[in-house]
């Protein structure tokens, strides 16, 4: 609704986000390209690329089952020059902590911080600390940004032509439905996906065209975007998305569309169809639940069409922000 | 017809109009609670949450447009607007906020839930409908419907026989797609048969007599009432209103209510559509004014109603 003023569902990485980000004019972008993407790019000396990305992390609860919003900042970022080919160099962090907050909590998140940076070898070089007054924010808001460098070659912004597939590096779903059992108070074994995913990505990099981290939104946000840039439509077969039982029950329990949850330990990426069935097995390695999961079909919509168990359906973009339905 | 949004919701995961043989056409039917809440109510729960009392529905019914503006809007606008999933998270937000309102929506299903809130003390603005007094109405006069899936979950609390005085074809049905495509064979053979009767296609969860301590608790707080729903207009005793006048936010806050004007006719003609009488494009209003970010009636409010999917989905584009 046009009412003229910022609502929850312009941040929710749908229609809303989408139509609020192009309605600013940010033409000037230099001699920077692939600026709609994940991370945008930089010719730089001797066929090299930079690329940059930049991430904002509000999450609610800041403690949820597998991580924390330290966790999730400096993957989310990771994984923004992962997605894009790049080897990530070095990160920023960003913290705006609410008056009274506990030093306790504080280091807890900080540690996860500290600790992915060394398990990756991607230090945090750079940082700033504000304290804003209590009330005025909830909690804690981190930032990260990152730099990263591929050479040009590297990075995944290939063609894509009718016949590739899609492949899904893991189960969808358990990041948010790990935030969603803390809300509800359901019990449940699933815990958030979150890591980072440079390792995956260099497994494959050298056979994929393209990789998309699905976070907010979900699939269905970062397929439809792909559609739309490629002018292409995807065939998904339903049965083949890896969704684990708990994420299918509690998702078809509060009544929401489980390919528009977050993941932020996953990514979709798309090969050609001689190369998809090394991609899965590469990336079953890592995850058992690795799946071939559709395939670009020749369609002028420019859609993601799901194969379900009975008949077809489009996967729209999604729109609002997500919530339980009653009926 | 599917009455229940919760079977249009299958219907639409699973693709199952895409299945049909071509002389079924499904129509969604008036069983989204949060569509057919009127603007009328909705602009009064505006009026609660901008006067400073704070309100609490279920998260679905925030971003559903009254005349002008949703609670979600209010709620950005620093309305204290609380999105609830249970009840009883209503008790829990009572403790902060002594004088909540509780935006009570829903059919015969989550009026149970109301009935508790009730028995609990919380103040209550009733929208909750019944569903039989509007299968009369869709199943009376100029309709081109053929039969009724009736709802599954509200089937639960009032048993089979309610649906009897209805002179239709109905099915009552479940909610996996295996269930529905079940009770659609079953319609088509009463529709072919021309047997306008029920038959309870839910057993496993329906019985004859519905949940008798539900009933009851509906006997107990609520009275039936004449009730405005969006599309249809009002329709006679198909509301539930609160016995208890100490507990009915429409009496408690008449004073700030008085001040809400009756919107103008919008000349939605979601009444026609929710009949099967004409298309989406035969409004006057499809996506001219009425749009999926900007529905006026019932049929565009729910991602799933007529409107919406003909909208969005566009069914000359179906993909086969």
């Amino acid at each position: 609704m046009n009412t003229g003023i910022i609502n929850l569902a312009h941040g929710s990485g749908g229609r809303e986000m989408l139509e609020l980000i192009h309605s600013f004019d940010f033409t000037h972008r230099g001699q920077w390209e692939n600026c709609d993407d994940d991370s945008a790019s930089l010719d730089i000396e001797n066929n090299n690329k930079l690329v940059f990305t930049t991430d904002s992390f509000v999450v609610d609860p800041i403690f949820f089952p597998g991580g924390n919003i330290g966790h999730l900042a400096v993957c989310g970022t990771i994984n923004d020059l992962a997605v894009m080919g790049a080897r990530p160099l070095g990160l920023s962090l960003g913290l705006v902590i609410e008056e009274g907050f506990s030093k306790q909590d504080l280091a807890v998140i900080i540690r996860s911080v500290i600790r992915i940076s060394e398990e990756t070898g991607i230090p945090v070089v750079t940082g700033d600390t504000k304290v804003m007054e209590n009330g005025k924010i909830d909690k804690i808001i981190i930032n990260t940004s990152g730099v990263g460098i591929a050479k040009s070659e590297e990075l995944l912004t290939r063609d894509i032509v009718t016949g590739d597939k899609i492949i899904l590096s893991g189960g969808i779903g358990e990041h948010a439905v790990a935030l969603l059992s803390k809300k509800f108070d359901y019990e449940t074994d699933i815990i958030t996906d979150c890591k980072p995913l440079i390792h995956e990505i260099s497994a494959v990099k050298d056979l994929i065209k393209l990789a998309k981290d699905p976070t907010r939104g979900g699939i269905a946000a970062v397929l439809n975007e792909l559609c739309e840039k490629h002018c292409i439509s995807f065939l998904l077969d339903e049965e083949a998305i890896p969704v684990k039982h708990q994420v299918r029950k509690i998702t078809r329990m509060l009544g929401i569309e489980v390919y528009e949850l977050a993941c932020e330990g996953r990514f979709v990426c798309i090969a050609s169809q001689e190369e998809a069935g090394l991609v899965e097995s590469r990336l079953q390695e890592f995850n058992t639940d690795a799946a071939i999961i559709g395939e670009v079909v020749h369609d002028e919509g420019n859609r993601v069409i799901l194969q379900t168990l009975l008949g077809k359906r489009i996967l729209p973009v999604p729109s609002g922000r997500i919530v339980p339905r009653i009926c | 017809m599917e009455i229940c949004g919760g079977h249009t919701n299958v219907i639409m995961r699973y693709g199952i109009r895409d299945i049909l043989p071509q002389n079924i056409r499904l129509i969604s039917g008036p069983g989204c609670p949060v569509c057919v809440s009127s603007q009328y109510d909705i602009d009064c729960m505006i009026e609660l949450a901008r006067a400073g009392i704070p309100v609490a529905t279920y998260g679905d019914m925030l971003r559903v447009p009254g005349s002008m503006l949703s609670l979600e809007d209010i709620r950005a606008r620093g309305g204290r607007i609380f999105e609830i999933y249970s009840t009883t998270e209503v008790i829990k937000l009572k403790k902060e906020c002594p004088d909540i309102v509780f935006f009570a929506i829903g059919f015969e299903t989550t009026a149970p839930m109301t009935a508790y809130l009730l028995n609990c003390g919380v103040c209550c603005y009733s929208v909750h409908k019944l569903i039989p007094p509007a299968l009369q109405v869709l199943a009376s006069g100029d309709v081109k419907i053929d039969g009724f899936l009736d709802p599954g979950h509200v089937s639960t609390i009032i048993g089979v026989d309610p649906y009897r005085k209805i002179k239709m074809p109905q099915v009552i049905a479940g909610f996996s797609p295996e269930r529905i495509l079940r009770a659609l064979c079953i319609l088509m053979e009463l529709i072919r048969d021309n047997k306008r009767i029920v038959i309870n296609g839910y057993p496993e969860a329906v019985n004859e007599q519905g949940n008798k301590n539900a009933q009851a608790l509906l006997n107990e707080h609520f009275i039936i009432t004449d009730s405005e729903w969006r599309g249809l207009g009002v329709l006679p005793m198909s509301g539930m209103e609160i016995a208890d006048n100490k507990l009915n936010a429409k009496l408690k806050y008449q004073d700030i209510l008085d001040n809400v004007p009756q919107p103008e006719d919008t000349q939605c003609r979601c009444g026609e559509i929710l009949k099967g009488l004409i298309e989406p494009v035969d409004c006057p209003l499809y996506r001219t004014v009425c749009t999926p970010g900007n529905p006026k009636g019932a049929c565009m409010v729910s991602t799933e109603g007529s409107c919406a999917i003909s909208f969005i989905h566009g069914r000359e584009q179906n993909p086969r």
